[in-house]
């Protein structure tokens, strides 16, 4: 046995850490491309205390860390080989539902839909439903990458509704940010107070700069009712003039656009939005007539709303083109090397047909069996949020060399003109990063500060391991 | 790995694999766990996204079946939870019986259930007991090997240790006005062997079974185990690559459609009695059979049912799957606890079933905690209430 072992399992116990091959083998991919480096070790903490250990035991070592909640990301979070995966999966449970001060607290490892489960039992809800694009997210992980959730055109992003974190350091020091910092009163109720925003600092760090062991977010009762529309639209650039016009009438509390991809069956048409609208009963049917008249504006045809609630209802993407999960998930062993971002919402005017041009043009994409799965868009308030999701075949490596070189390709051309990636871990970091000029320098600056060893996730978000 | 091995077979549907962990926990019910494997081994190598992750490794040469392999797939109740719940249809219990041949064929299944494997080759019966004994349960042998169109394939557990509940089964279809047989030389159903990865051995039982089922001119097999009618209605066609000559049903559909077609009443149960019921993960979520267990409880007067939160499609298994105690009984024990703690919640006094492995677990389970929930089996019930027109 080795001595890092060892000492982890005297931290941990010896049930809760493990060297096994098969075990770790199970520790070091997402739902990104690639399959990522073997981890050394996977230790599991119960508590703040054990990962304040293991944290200063990397220091001491200089072994580093990778953070483990779901891995539900699909860009590639970078395990590297040979490192320690601490697994916060213990570290789940719900420390306390606030409704007074309209909070709930949970650590790190507790399921983002299980808490929003909790609390609808109360007739609440957190701010924001989804936590991003898979309900069995962590609501740590869900921070930490600050993941864009359904909802987003009226709640905007996870990290606007984070109150207050603990958050271990990389030198195992234990912080708490907000108003949760003053250690005669810590409650965590307001971001904005005692000095500047560290909670932000954190929000979207993909566990680099320390390790998320608490979070406080917001939560609002459940909106009295929820009413759908879907349309059609025969010109790409009516519907995103229609979403314009949505935006700018707050009408939606989540819009998406269907712009690529398969179409929804049974309907006719080019571009397609989806609205959903939660509010009391009577601003409810007004902001309805207001995403009416938006889409009758720019000629857009109303559907049967049907497959907007089934989608909502149900968290399965492929009600939004009308299909069963079963028919568009099932007997595809396919993998997505995503790109997606944020862009000014009449950008998608120049920027699908671009995209679609550029598969039309790519003879690789017909040769390898690529597919478009979608040039979808969550519409934030003021911006649309693109995801550029293409299927390879997961089983062919010539496809699977084609997908990585499609989404350089496609992060190139976004992100040269008007794309700024959400979530960017390690797989995307390579494409933005360097395009950042000095705010990436002052990250790096804050990385070499906060973490002089490099022990956590290093390489993720091009900060720490080869990058310096 | 060679070439030949089954998993082989699977490749594509472990390629599928999103890992999107759906197949950890019920998310929608609060913190509740989906699979037992996960929650007791908790590495997620015991889940089926890392078992998945495991065979794509030795798919891909990076890992060899080794003993810490064969414990991740054998510590498994096969209750198809992670299959139920998959987000993309994945049949992961395909991939890991796949799986279960390959340790087998590596000499890798663990050692108590190998063990029981071998007797079950001597004996045609799980528990080692004689075969002669099969029948000892039936007084009235009136009906054994008497050709008819229906067959009752008693299994193993009702056979040996839960007899009441092969004489109840019994009686009820006896009542019910049907014809039927019962087999003197009914054999084990195979599924120990399936469980065990033997597919030659149960191939042997299948086979026997299937002939002397056939040979009194059975159309429609009838089971109480829902272990048994699985294993002849998925495994018996695959194992001997031909359709199985005879439909089957099970016993709770029989007398669900004699509730419906007003032939079957049933006496007063304890007035206001609150009874909750366990959805057997082979009856539920392996055959598809929900409703008709509902339908005959509901039947009952004076009985209230109360749904444990995760109950149906998301029932939690009761740990007796596929044979784990023999090796990993301290998985069994932390599943069926869980499991009781959550049919207390509901505040019912009885815990129904319909499954002689899980009535089995249950009654077992409940000693250990002190539980005061009475357990029986549904047919038990009905069969002891029963008012036949």
């Amino acid at each position: 046995m080795s001595e890092l072992l060892a000492r982890l399992q005297s931290i941990c116990g010896p049930e809760h850490v493990s060297d096994v091959l098969a075990d770790r083998l199970c520790y070091r991919r997402d739902c990104g491309p690639t399959p990522g480096g073997v981890p050394d070790i996977v230790v599991r903490p119960e508590s703040t205390a054990e990962v304040v250990e293991i944290v200063k035991l990397a220091n001491e070592v200089r072994k580093p860390i990778f953070l483990w909640g779901r891995a539900t990301t699909f860009v590639d979070f970078g395990v590297q080989e040979g490192c320690t995966v601490m697994a916060l999966d213990l570290m789940n449970r719900i420390l306390k539902i606030d409704l007074e001060n309209q909070i709930v607290t949970a650590e790190t490892g507790a399921i983002w839909h299980a808490v929003d489960s909790e609390l609808n039992k109360l007739g609440w809800e957190m701010a924001v439903p989804g936590g991003g694009g898979m309900f069995s997210c962590t609501v740590g992980g869900t921070v930490a990458y600050n993941a864009v959730p359904h909802g987003i055109t009226e709640y905007g992003v996870t990290g606007e509704h984070v109150v207050a974190l603990e958050v271990v350091l990389p030198d195992g020091t234990v912080i708490h940010t907000g108003s949760a910092a003053n250690t005669n009163a810590p409650l965590p109720i307001e971001r904005g107070a005692n000095g500047p925003d560290l909670t932000g600092l954190f929000i979207g760090s993909c566990g680099t700069l320390g390790v998320i062991t608490e979070v406080t977010l917001r939560i609002h009762r459940i909106p009295e009712c929820e009413r759908f529309l879907f349309y059609a639209f025969d010109r790409l650039d009516d519907a995103v003039d229609a979403a314009s016009a949505i935006q700018s009438q707050q009408a939606a509390t989540f819009l998406i656009g269907l712009f690529g991809g398969p179409k929804p069956d049974g309907v006719e048409g080019e571009a397609f939005l989806h609205a959903i609208i939660r509010d009391t009963t009577v601003e409810a049917e007004r902001r309805v007539r207001a995403v009416q008249v938006c889409c009758e504006t720019f000629q857009g045809r109303p559907q049967d709303p049907g497959p907007t609630r089934r989608y909502w209802t149900e968290h399965m993407y492929s009600w939004l083109r009308n299909t069963p999960a079963s028919a568009y998930y099932g007997g595809r062993p396919y993998y997505c090397p995503e790109v997606a971002g944020f862009m000014p919402t009449q950008a998608l005017k120049e920027a699908i047909p671009l995209l679609h041009k550029y598969v039309a043009e790519n003879e690789d994409f017909a040769r390898v069996g690529m597919r478009v799965k979608g040039f979808d868009v969550y519409f934030s308030p003021n911006a649309a949020f693109l995801w550029v999701d293409t299927l390879y075949p997961e089983m062919d490596s010539e496809a699977w060399q084609v997908g990585l070189g499609v989404r350089a390709e496609i992060a190139e051309m976004l992100f040269s003109r008007w794309m700024s990636p959400g979530g960017i871990v390690a797989g995307i970091a390579p494409y933005i990063m360097p395009r950042l000029g000095t705010t990436y320098a002052l990250l790096k600056t804050l990385k070499a500060a906060l973490d002089p060893n490099n022990v956590l996730n290093p390489g993720v978000l091009g900060l720490g391991g080869d990058n310096d | 790995m060679t070439d030949d091995l089954p998993l082989r077979a699977v490749a594509q549907p472990i390629y599928e694999c999103l890992r999107c962990a759906f197949c950890f926990d019920l998310s929608w019910l609060g913190a509740a766990n989906l699979c037992p494997a996960y929650a007791y081994g908790a590495f997620e190598s015991y889940g089926a996204r890392g078992r998945i992750a495991i065979a794509r490794a030795l798919l891909e040469g990076e890992l060899e079946y080794d003993e810490s392999v064969a414990q991740r797939i054998f510590a498994c109740t096969e209750c198809r939870a992670c299959a139920e719940h998959c987000f993309k249809y994945i049949d992961t219990v395909r991939i890991f019986a796949a799986m279960r041949r390959d340790l087998a064929a590596c000499g890798l299944i663990p050692p108590a259930l190998a063990a029981v494997t071998d007797g079950l080759a001597e004996t045609h019966n799980l528990y080692g007991k004689p075969h002669e004994k099969r029948l000892s349960w039936l007084k009235d042998k009136s009906r054994v090997d008497h050709p008819a169109r229906m067959a009752f394939f008693v299994g193993c557990t009702p056979a040996y240790v839960r007899r009441t509940l092969a004489r109840d089964t019994y009686a009820v279809l006896a009542a019910s006005g049907l014809d039927f047989t019962v087999l003197s030389d009914e054999w084990c159903c195979g599924h120990p062997f399936m469980a065990a990865g033997q597919q030659e051995r149960a191939a042997e039982v299948m086979r026997h079974n299937v002939e002397a089922l056939k040979a009194l001119g059975v159309e429609r097999v009838v089971f109480e185990c829902p272990g048994c009618m699985r294993t002849f209605r998925e495994d018996v066609p695959e194992v001997l690559g031909e359709p199985l000559p005879f439909e089957v049903a099970h016993v709770t559909e029989e007398l669900a459609r004699q509730v419906e077609a007003g032939r079957l009443r049933f006496d007063v149960f304890q007035a206001g009695a609150v009874v909750t019921y366990h959805d057997p993960c082979t009856l539920g979520r392996g055959l598809g059979i929900y409703d008709a267990p509902r339908t005959i409880i509901n039947a009952i007067p004076g009985m209230r049912l109360a749904e444990m939160p995760r109950h149906g499609r998301d029932a939690y298994c009761c740990g007796a799957g596929s044979f784990v105690r023999y090796d990993y009984p301290d998985f069994t024990d932390q599943t069926g606890h869980e499991r009781l703690r959550e049919a207390e919640s509901t505040g019912a006094q009885y815990l129904l079933t319909a499954c002689p492995a899980c009535v089995t677990q249950f009654q077992y389970v409940r000693g250990q905690i002190n539980s005061p929930l009475q357990v029986m089996d549904l047919i038990t019930l009905a069969n002891r209430l029963a008012r036949w027109r």
